[in-house]
């Protein structure tokens, strides 16, 4: 795929045996391996509001919530939390 | 940006590696932001294969979220660049037990026969990433219905 998000290899006693690109979940981080000759239906797909891969479980989920997003959420969170010395 | 490795092999201090059973009883590895000084950390490249006798079994590989790492064996993670400073992430290795893994939260999961190895390695923008929380982070871990030996992991991650 081009401007893949990643690369797999399996190795054993005779080498690489596969190989394939993958590409990171742009909603919830999930590494999703591109199997070679797949339907691109079973990948996942486009988000058109971020414009980014997203996983078949985020497709499904039918709105985007980017993993940048979630993050500073959680970090927020965390900051409120220690500003209230707990 | 400094980067750093760990693995739970053979490293003084590093605990006894865990047998593998048909579900997960422990953690292969894991890392998780310090509960003093948080920091958002990137996993980029993942290594992971088996060290036991060899056979024909499958074993489920699955690195899910965690809000609370293991207790057992912390090792400091080693930097790649010697100049670079102490890792602030804290990492587990060989751990018995899990810490709190957060539920459908699996961002890698994949099946492999024992006799092979597997590295997964992300391109820029493509890594696994770690929110600057008390104690959030990710842990390795690995079952198999047939494969009752121990299991080997190596993470390379950058800390922001």
């Amino acid at each position: 795929m081009r401007n893949a998000g990643g690369y797999a290899f399996t190795f054993d006693v005779g080498g690489i045996r596969q190989e394939a690109d993958s590409f990171t979940c742009a909603h919830c981080n999930r590494i999703v391996i591109v199997k070679p000759k797949c339907d691109p239906m079973d990948l996942g797909g486009m988000c058109r509001l971020c414009d980014k891969m997203i996983c078949p479980a985020c497709v499904n989920l039918g709105h985007c919530d980017p993993l940048e997003k979630k993050l500073e959420r959680a970090e927020a969170k965390d900051r409120a939390l220690r500003s209230y010395g707990l | 940006m400094a980067k750093y490795s760990i693995t739970n092999g053979s490293t003084s201090g590093g605990g006894t590696q865990q047998s593998m059973t048909t579900t997960y009883v422990g953690a292969i590895l894991g890392l998780s932001s310090s509960t003093t000084t948080p920091r958002r950390f990137k996993i980029y490249d993942v290594l992971i294969g088996t060290n036991g006798v060899p056979a024909d079994n499958f074993v489920e590989w699955d690195i899910s979220r965690i809000t609370a790492s293991s207790t057992t064996t912390v090792l400091a993670a080693q930097p790649l660049d010697p100049a670079d400073a102490t890792a602030l992430t804290v990492a587990t290795v060989n751990s018995s037990t899990f810490g709190t893994i957060t539920t459908g939260s699996n961002v890698f999961y994949v099946g492999v026969n024992q006799r092979a190895s597997y590295r997964w390695v992300a391109a820029p923008g493509g890594e696994l990433v770690a929110p600057a929380t008390s104690s959030a982070g990710f842990q390795l871990r690995a079952r198999s219905g047939g494969y009752t030996g121990t299991a080997t992991g190596t993470f390379h991650f950058e800390e922001q």
